[in-house]
């Protein structure tokens, strides 16, 4: 005798599924329709909205700077990151507590709260509107997801592997690459992936912080929707789409991303 | 050892002091400050005028209470919607749980902007829904159900569930199986079951979800904006337009400031709630 989902349970599940796929759907359907409006079913299929956006400078160059931004700060964010929480994790800093607190604010506090904060200080600092500026605001908002996956890789760590290491004569940073680094290493992957899609996806921080040359490709949607529905946000949507859902599925495969959210 | 650690853990101590702290606590003083229309700033004034007009104006209360309960509303129904996929994908057949885990997690991954998007192309005035539904002759003119609360709902719940069902799945995996099934054995009814023993012991994750729908809710911004439009406004959106078009930074601040209050009191709130059961738990 189990308590296994009821008849009821299971129809509310499927339509919960269902729901939650359907603006994708739709996005994908209108990507895919020659007619500037979608309709049901879709008048005639078209890849001309697709050729339209990759030819289109503007949308290029928002996805450039989105790329740089998610590569730059994911790696700065990785770097800075996976120090520190080295540092927490062996206790090797006073204040561990406090850091750990610092490093993960940036999670609670509301975006639009540090994008406003962010816009201040830059204007006094002379940086708003330098992608520098845009650069670390980035990797305020993607470390705490690298601290997050490698504290909780390092708690999961026999510390006696290292020191093993170094009594026979590997020195600290060599027994760190040689044995923990390899240990640690799909946590931290599964952080930086993380990472990366916060990055990519970030509107509320961005918009207070880029200037009118340089946008990112969220925010260039997110000011295209406000212009009007056009097939063409459809088609970089989808290109988004099958990004994200074809890394989804390859870090499933390779190291069973679930395990990790 | 301890040169080692702050050697290691100095640099992103730096990076979070100087784009993180500082800029935040520098924020904190401007809402203290005189706004005058056209001119901007005082430069040296203190005054509580932002704060009070937060409080008194009708304007800035409506936003405020429509923010807080459209928290609300929004994390009892994530929490209606969330409960069946979470008991399902905990406690259904196992070929389903991979698949169903992963169509949950594949939409809280996508892009934010994107998904708002899809819903307005299904809830606009000429978009999928109203279409259909005039085709079908079931309605002569459009259902409004854009920059309204009906959008901003259907907007928010389908970002925000994933978290709520993945909060929901850890907690209902962690319930005890033999406890039901000696109930059951005991002679009482599923229902019984669940409402005597299932919920009581998910309660805790039912609480961690909940907050987290709450907070992420009420600090939203892109969802709000794309599908309340300028005009039905919540606090976030009222954030951005007081410092990007307004250009009234001393309420901008002051906004964010009750904004950040809120939403840290009601986690210290919940830890303190989560720390009394876990006590409990401990003491029977």
């Amino acid at each position: 005798m189990e308590m296994a989902p009821g008849r009821i349970a299971t129809w509310a599940a499927w339509a919960v599924i269902v729901f939650l796929q359907l603006p994708v759907l739709v996005v994908v359907l209108a990507a895919f329709s020659t007619t500037s409006y979608l309709t049901i079913p879709p008048q005639g299929w078209t890849l001309a909205w697709f050729a339209k956006v990759l030819s289109d400078p503007a949308w290029l160059a928002a996805i450039r700077m989105s790329l740089f931004l998610a590569f730059g700060a994911t790696a700065i964010a990785l770097a800075l990151g996976t120090a520190a929480a080295y540092a927490i994790a062996r206790r090797m800093v006073p204040g561990a507590d406090a850091l750990t607190a610092l490093v993960m604010a940036p999670l609670v506090m509301p975006s639009v709260v540090i994008g406003v904060a962010l816009l201040q200080f830059y204007a006094l600092t002379g940086l708003r509107g330098s992608i520098f500026g845009l650069l670390m605001a980035h990797v305020v908002i993607t470390v705490p997801y690298i601290i997050r996956a490698a504290l909780t890789s390092l708690a999961g760590l026999d510390g006696a592997l290292e020191e093993a290491a170094r009594v026979l004569g590997a020195t600290g940073p060599e027994a760190f690459r040689l044995v923990t680094l390899p240990l640690i290493r799909p946590g931290l992957v599964a952080g930086a992936l993380f990472a990366f899609i916060t990055s990519l996806d970030n509107v509320p921080v961005t918009i207070f912080l880029i200037s009118a040359r340089q946008t990112t490709l969220p925010v260039l949607i997110f000011s295209s929707v406000e212009m009007g529905v056009d097939p063409s946000v459809a088609a970089i949507s989808t290109l988004l789409i099958i990004a994200t859902g074809g890394i989804l599925l390859l870090a499933e495969r390779r190291f069973g991303f679930h395990r990790f959210i | 050892m301890k040169r080692h650690g702050i050697a290691l853990a100095g640099p992103l101590a730096l990076v979070l002091a100087a784009f993180f702290l500082a800029p935040a606590l520098l924020t904190l003083p401007t809402g203290f400050r005189e706004y005058v229309p056209g001119q901007g700033i005082t430069a040296g004034s203190w005054t509580l005028d932002a704060y009070r007009d937060i409080v008194s104006d009708d304007f800035y209360r409506e936003v405020l209470w429509r923010t807080l309960g459209l928290g609300l509303a929004v994390t009892v129904i994530c929490l209606l919607l969330g409960y069946p996929l979470a008991w399902m994908i905990a406690r259904g057949p196992a070929r389903l749980r991979m698949p169903l885990l992963l169509l949950v997690i594949f939409p809280m991954m996508l892009n934010l902007v994107v998904r708002s998007f899809g819903w307005i192309a299904l809830l606009a005035n000429r978009g999928l829904i109203n279409n259909l539904l005039t085709d079908l002759g079931l309605i002569a003119t459009p259902v409004k159900m854009m920059f309204n609360l009906t959008g901003m709902l259907v907007g928010l719940v389908h970002i925000y569930l994933p978290f709520m069902v993945l909060m929901l799945v850890a907690a209902i995996q962690n319930v005890p199986r033999d406890v039901e099934a000696a109930a059951m054995t005991l002679g009482s009814t599923r229902r019984h079951v669940f409402l005597a023993i299932t919920l009581p012991l998910t309660a805790p994750g039912i609480l961690a979800g909940s907050i987290l729908v709450f907070v992420l809710t009420i600090s939203a911004l892109v969802t709000p904006r794309m599908l309340g439009g300028p005009t039905y406004r919540v606090m976030a959106t009222l954030i951005y337009d007081e410092y990007m078009q307004m250009l009234d930074w001393p309420t901008g601040s002051a906004l964010a400031f009750v904004l950040t209050a809120i939403a840290l009191a009601i986690i210290w709130a919940a830890n303190r709630v989560a720390r009394r059961w876990s006590g409990m738990g401990a003491v029977t």
